[in-house]
């Protein structure tokens, strides 16, 4: 019975390890920042180059979209504070003027560029707590 | 109205607090009389929250828009159906659903179980009323769907979303309510033969197939709410491990381990801590999935949005089920002690116990990879989020494993295989597996995940094929009859075993579907009327936007002339609609032209009217429909497992040999 749960143990033990380790491999490649756009601002040379998560609102009237082309520009802002961002692609139906995006992509000094299909639109939507997001893998 | 409802969810919770009240001390002091009241109420529990829910739809019948949860969920232009369906589109009204539902099937359970399992009873009537009485706390506290305009009510509503007006929407929730929901009775059954101490097998009986039926719900609800996102949302995919569809895939996974482990014990009396624990666990997995996709905890841009009451009743709740719960295990543990230890790791007791464990992992590390920013936000400050790849990064193997399992296990000899019978039973399988890799090879499929995949797959059907195969030969050598009889009556002699391996069949198919992805197409093109643009061997071509009205919306429609190879296949037409009231939220309607290979998915996100032309995107995804039609395969083998022995006696129609007439 104790040789048992001395297997046991140990079997864990190697599993919980391993798994663990394989666990933290995949994160540290794979997890984005969450973060406000005021946030960011604050210090924004600290997140150039990290996989971000960026919440804000769209700047009204601040969307251009190059003629023929799925190239935007837009700015997103929160608390005051102000982003540039460039984006190709489709973009969901919920982006727009003053719409609360939330966008994953990369930070430099020219400004927040967002990655393919990384535009996610909240829906003013009366499906509150449900379905939210709408747009590409949401 | 209004005050009629709040009062039949209140008269609801009072007469389940007696239930839980009079059953349990009706069982302590031995009171029939007290026990059969306890019951009595229990089932008036469930009348009083029909007539609940028959008001509640004869609100949204009447557009009596007074009721705040009415006008936010309909409106008069609603078609009759949508409005009866608008009973579970919101929050409130969802949780009162689920109380009816949960009411409807405990009734039931314990109607249909009162005198096999007497002495579990008044605790399963307990349990479930405990449970109730959470639900309509909360909801006569916090989120009532009763609550009325203090002022003028409005004199239309706001109506429920596009999105949620079509068929999936109206099947996909309560199928998954029914599974969740259904969850609770084998749970309440498995405490109940705790508390009680009769802890032999009977329980297990009574709950095996509210398991696989609330299983079967759970995974239709799932494939539903796959289908709804590609057919409605238009991004080309059907899985994006949204928090709201892992919340629905944690308990399947524990369900789905339970319903093998369970078998194990039947057979062979081990496991026995592990299926009450799996039980619980999965009823606690539904508890927790709703708080998830509720309170608004998970997802990011909900934050703004979190419902603190609801996360502080939730919390204490799902603290108080686990405590309570595990402390009787505890308890319990001498007499949960295995009949038999596991004898070898090339038995299928083993392989159950692997396919356990893995099944486990998987609901651990999405549960992990849904929790992480919520978690990491706690911990350090700072939200991280992890996102689909890491999902598909761990999921993927889990699920080939799981796959390779679901081959060999029916292989391996009870107990202990020799290896004279590895050999027998993994010859023509392997063979098999070995001609399709090489052919894989040969055709070049370069996606090594699908590769395996398509191997596995290949190895799966070989082995339920010759389980088939040399079953029916014995029974036909054994009844002299022709094949496919023999092979029939193998099935229905047998039901949970072949309906398993059906079943199995099914998820082979869902695989070859999953394994498609490998070698989706996605390109997103910009077309002038009349241009053309090719993708692989599909050419569209843009004829045109054109802008048609209906009452209810207003619809843009592109006309795209279709052809592959050169072969003319038609116009499809991606559309964007725009209903009445929520003209800033147009829908996508995308076209999809299906084939047994591979689907066209067609979407117009943008157009412009005057000069008619649009963006598209293209989306090609192959062997999709494969999953679609494994699901079927999948209802059809857990419909044959179901089935009761009373049914399969008059479908054989079995007489005596010495009654029958030459």
């Amino acid at each position: 019975m104790k040789q048992k749960s001395v297997k046991i143990g140990i079997t864990s033990l190697v599993l919980v390890l391993a798994l663990g380790g394989l666990l933290y491999s995949t994160l540290s490649e794979g997890t984005e920042f969450y973060k406000h756009v005021d946030e960011v601002m604050v210090n924004p040379e600290a997140w150039h180059g990290k996989n971000l998560q960026l919440h804000g609102f769209v700047v009204k009237d601040s969307i251009l979209r190059k003629r023929d082309s799925l190239e935007y520009r837009f700015k997103v802002q929160s608390k005051g504070a102000v982003i540039d961002a460039t984006y190709t692609g489709i973009v969901p139906d919920t982006f727009k003027d003053e719409s609360e995006v939330v966008l994953k992509g990369r930070l430099d000094a020219s400004g927040f560029h967002v990655a393919p299909n990384g535009v996610m639109a909240k829906c003013p939507s009366k499906y509150d707590a449900k379905k939210g997001l709408t747009g590409p893998g949401a | 109205m209004a005050s009629l409802g709040s009062f039949l969810l209140m008269a609801t919770l009072v007469v389940s607090a007696y239930a839980i009240a009079a059953s349990v001390a009706g069982a302590r002091r031995g009171s029939r009389s007290l026990v059969e009241s306890g019951v009595g109420a229990f089932y008036l529990s469930a009348a009083l929250m029909t007539a609940a829910s028959a008001v509640i739809i004869h609100a949204f019948v009447t557009d009596n828009y007074s009721l705040k949860y009415v006008q936010h969920y309909s409106d008069l232009a609603q078609p009759l159906f949508y409005k009866i369906t608008s009973y579970w589109g919101g929050l409130d009204g969802s949780i009162m659903f689920w109380v009816f539902l949960l009411a409807l099937f405990g009734s039931l359970a314990v109607y249909v179980n009162r005198d096999r399992h007497r002495e579990l009873i008044p605790y399963v009537v307990a349990i479930i009323s405990a449970v109730q009485v959470f639900f309509l706390f909360m909801m006569i506290v916090h989120k009532n769907p009763f609550e009325t305009f203090l002022v003028q009510a409005p004199a239309d509503g706001r109506g429920l979303n596009p999105l949620l007006q079509n068929i999936y929407m109206v099947v996909h929730p309560p199928s998954l309510y029914i599974g969740f929901v259904g969850m609770t009775i084998p749970y309440a059954f498995g405490m109940a033969a705790l508390i009680t101490g009769h802890l032999d097998d009977s329980w297990l009986r009574a709950v095996r197939r509210w398991t696989m039926v609330s299983w079967l719900f759970l995974s239709l609800g799932l494939t539903l709410g796959m289908i709804w996102a590609y057919e409605e949302l238009g991004w080309g995919g059907y899985w994006g491990w949204d928090p709201v569809e892992n919340a629905g895939l944690l308990p399947w996974f524990t369900a789905t381990a339970f319903l093998h482990s369970v078998i194990v014990q039947e057979r062979r009396g081990m496991l026995k801590v592990w299926n009450v624990s799996l039980v619980i666990i999965t009823f606690f997995l539904t508890i927790f999935g709703t708080f998830m996709t509720r309170s608004g905890i998970v997802q990011s841009v909900h934050a703004f949005g979190e419902d603190r009451t609801l996360t502080w009743m939730f919390t204490v709740f799902m603290a108080a089920i686990l405590l309570f719960s595990f402390a009787w295990v505890i308890r319990r543990l001498p007499l949960l002690k295995p009949r038999y230890d596991l004898d070898s790791w090339f038995s299928r007791e083993a392989a159950f116990v692997a396919n356990n464990w893995i099944l486990l992992i998987a609901a651990m590390l999405v549960l992990f990879g849904t929790m992480f920013p919520t978690m990491s936000e706690a911990l350090t400050g700072n939200r991280l989020t992890v996102g689909p790849p890491f999902f598909n990064r761990w999921m993927a193997p889990i699920g080939l494993i799981l796959l390779l399992l679901t081959g060999v296990a029916p292989l391996l000899a009870w107990r202990r295989s020799s290896l004279a019978s590895l050999r027998e039973q993994f010859v023509w399988p392997a063979v098999f597996t070995a001609v399709v890799t090489v052919a894989l090879v040969g055709l070049g499929v370069r996606v090594w995940t699908s590769g395996i995949c398509f191997a596995l797959c290949a190895f799966v059907a070989a082995t339920i094929t010759q389980e088939f195969v040399r079953g029916a030969r014995v029974r036909q050598e054994a009844t002299g009859t022709d094949r496919l009889t023999a092979g029939i009556g193998l099935v229905m002699r047998e039901r949970r075993r072949y309906g398993g391996y059906i079943v199995h069949l099914g998820i082979v198919l869902m695989f070859l579907g999953f394994a498609g992805e490998g070698f989706k197409t996605d390109q997103q093109l910009l077309l002038k009327v009349g241009e053309e643009a090719t993708v692989r061997h599909v050419t569209v071509r843009n004829n045109g936007v054109k802008v048609t009205e209906d009452a209810q919306k207003q619809m843009v429609t592109g006309h795209i002339a279709v052809s592959e190879n050169g072969e003319s296949r038609g116009t499809m037409y991606p559309a964007r609609w725009f209903y009445r009231k929520h003209e800033d939220q147009p829908t996508t309607e995308v076209a999809i032209r299906r084939t047994v290979a591979e689907d066209l998915y067609l979407v117009m996100p943008a157009y412009d009217v005057n000069d008619q032309s649009m963006s598209l995107q293209v989306v090609i995804t192959p062997l999709v429909n494969w999953i679609w039609a494994g699901f079927g395969v999948l209802v059809l083998g857990t419909g044959i497992a179901l089935l009761p022995e009373r049914a399969f006696a008059l479908a054989l129609g079995r007489v005596p040999a010495e009654a029958s007439t030459t």
